[in-house]
């Protein structure tokens, strides 16, 4: 028992002492260099958006930053958020026009084509939308690569290949963005008094612009939907060709902050642009019956015509235009 | 389809005036990204380093648009590598 209380007492001896000689030390601690207190500031310098900015004498001021903690978040967008945005956008998309596609199937011609063919676009008109169209699918496939290649073609196809194939992708994005802009520009000018939107626009969307049921609301040349995806591709196209331009023409405008926030814009407006080219290219060939012949020969069946674009047929009619028969048809009266 | 055809002829049209305004206002990369006023070569690059002795011809932007990644006589395969 005494060899116990003997040890205690020790232990506690040792306590006292080591208290005492830790007091002063403890004492001390705010005089030297507290590392956490640091650590907090350097973080709060990382996190500061824009720069970390010195001073130069040469001519070239985006020298002077030292630092651009920025570039931190842009990486991270770059490299992660862009992706889940983009599979998000993209697959969901893909989910939305299968799901309608196995709902409603193809959208058919109720009473059968007519065999009478009217006309809708013009030259001009087919011409130019193929132009922006083939030129769309070069900058999607292309832009798609800058995101999703590193990770879905790399593996498939080895660095090699896939060096190359990136290197002709971007010069392909980069000469392509011509026509495009070129396209919708003329796209924009040819279309834009026809698609301004006006109360038959609205009634065609209380009517959910016919895709559910059989119920076919009246339309001019274009319908609510089709107006939805004119304002929906100019106003794309004025954020993908603009912040394009800032970053085909790296610091002639602005400095590597501005070239962050304009690829960011760029990816972000282009992932949903792509989205919805996607639901027109569905409802202009696999959704629904005669309305891909408009853009592939410039004419469309009366039937067609009639059970979706009522007013605009009957204006077109009545300004004279005819609808004749093609060539070599067998001929249905229109219903 | 003649409508099609004509738009990707158009494309090729644009797409190739588009190629001498860019090659008419567009830096280098080594330049553009170079800082003003430095120093340094613009057309510098590791590439060099490891070539020293026998440089790499700088390939034109053609050859990067129908992706010629040939290289010159006697000019080491490492030029056609990347630029």
């Amino acid at each position: 028992m005494a060899t116990a209380y003997a040890r205690i007492r020790l232990i506690l001896a040792a306590i006292g002492l080591l208290l005492v000689v830790a007091a002063p030390v403890a004492a001390q601690q705010p005089n030297s260099v507290n590392p956490t207190a640091s650590a907090v500031k350097e973080q709060q310098l990382l996190q500061q958006n824009y720069r970390i900015q010195g001073l130069g004498s040469i001519p070239d001021v985006k020298s002077y930053v030292i630092e651009q903690p920025m570039g931190r978040t842009w990486r991270l967008f770059h490299e992660v958020w862009l992706h889940w945005f983009g599979a998000i956008i993209i697959l969901g998309v893909i989910a939305v026009l299968l799901v309608f596609y196995l709902m409603r199937g193809l959208i058919r011609i109720d009473g059968g084509r007519s065999g009478r063919m009217i006309p809708r676009f013009n030259s001009l008109e087919r011409v130019t939308h193929w132009m922006t169209a083939v030129s769309f699918v070069i900058l999607g496939v292309t832009g798609l690569n800058i995101t999703f290649g590193k990770d879905l073609l790399l593996p498939l196809i080895g660095p090699d290949a896939f060096s190359r194939w990136s290197i002709m992708a971007k010069y392909a994005h980069n000469y392509s963005s011509f026509p495009f802009m070129l396209g919708v520009i003329i796209l924009f000018v040819l279309w834009v008094k026809e698609s301004i939107f006006t109360a038959v626009d609205i009634r065609w969307f209380m009517e959910g612009g016919g895709m559910f049921g059989h119920k076919h609301p009246a339309a001019w040349k274009f319908n609510g939907g089709q107006k939805v995806q004119f304002w929906g591709a100019a106003l794309g196209t004025i954020g993908v060709a603009g912040s394009g331009l800032f970053l085909l023409f790296p610091f002639y405008f602005t400095d590597i902050y501005g070239m962050q926030i304009a690829q960011m814009v760029h990816a972000l407006i282009a992932m949903l642009f792509v989205g919805l080219i996607f639901a027109h290219i569905y409802i202009g060939s696999l959704g629904m019956e005669g309305g891909f012949e408009g853009m592939a020969t410039g004419e469309v069946d009366l039937n067609w015509a009639k059970q979706h674009h009522l007013l605009w047929l009957e204006q077109e009619l009545g300004q004279g235009r005819t609808a004749a028969p093609p060539a070599g048809a067998t001929t249905r009266p229109a219903s | 389809m003649r409508a099609f055809l004509l738009g990707c002829f158009a494309i090729l049209v644009v797409g190739a005036a588009g190629y001498f305004v860019l090659d008419a206002l567009q830096q280098p990369s080594g330049a553009a990204y170079t800082t003003d006023g430095a120093r340094i070569d613009p057309s510098w690059s590791w590439r060099q380093t490891a070539t020293a002795a026998q440089p790499c011809e700088p390939r034109r932007v053609w050859q990067w648009i129908f992706v010629d990644f040939r290289h010159p006589n006697g000019e080491p395969r490492i030029c056609a590598d990347s630029q």
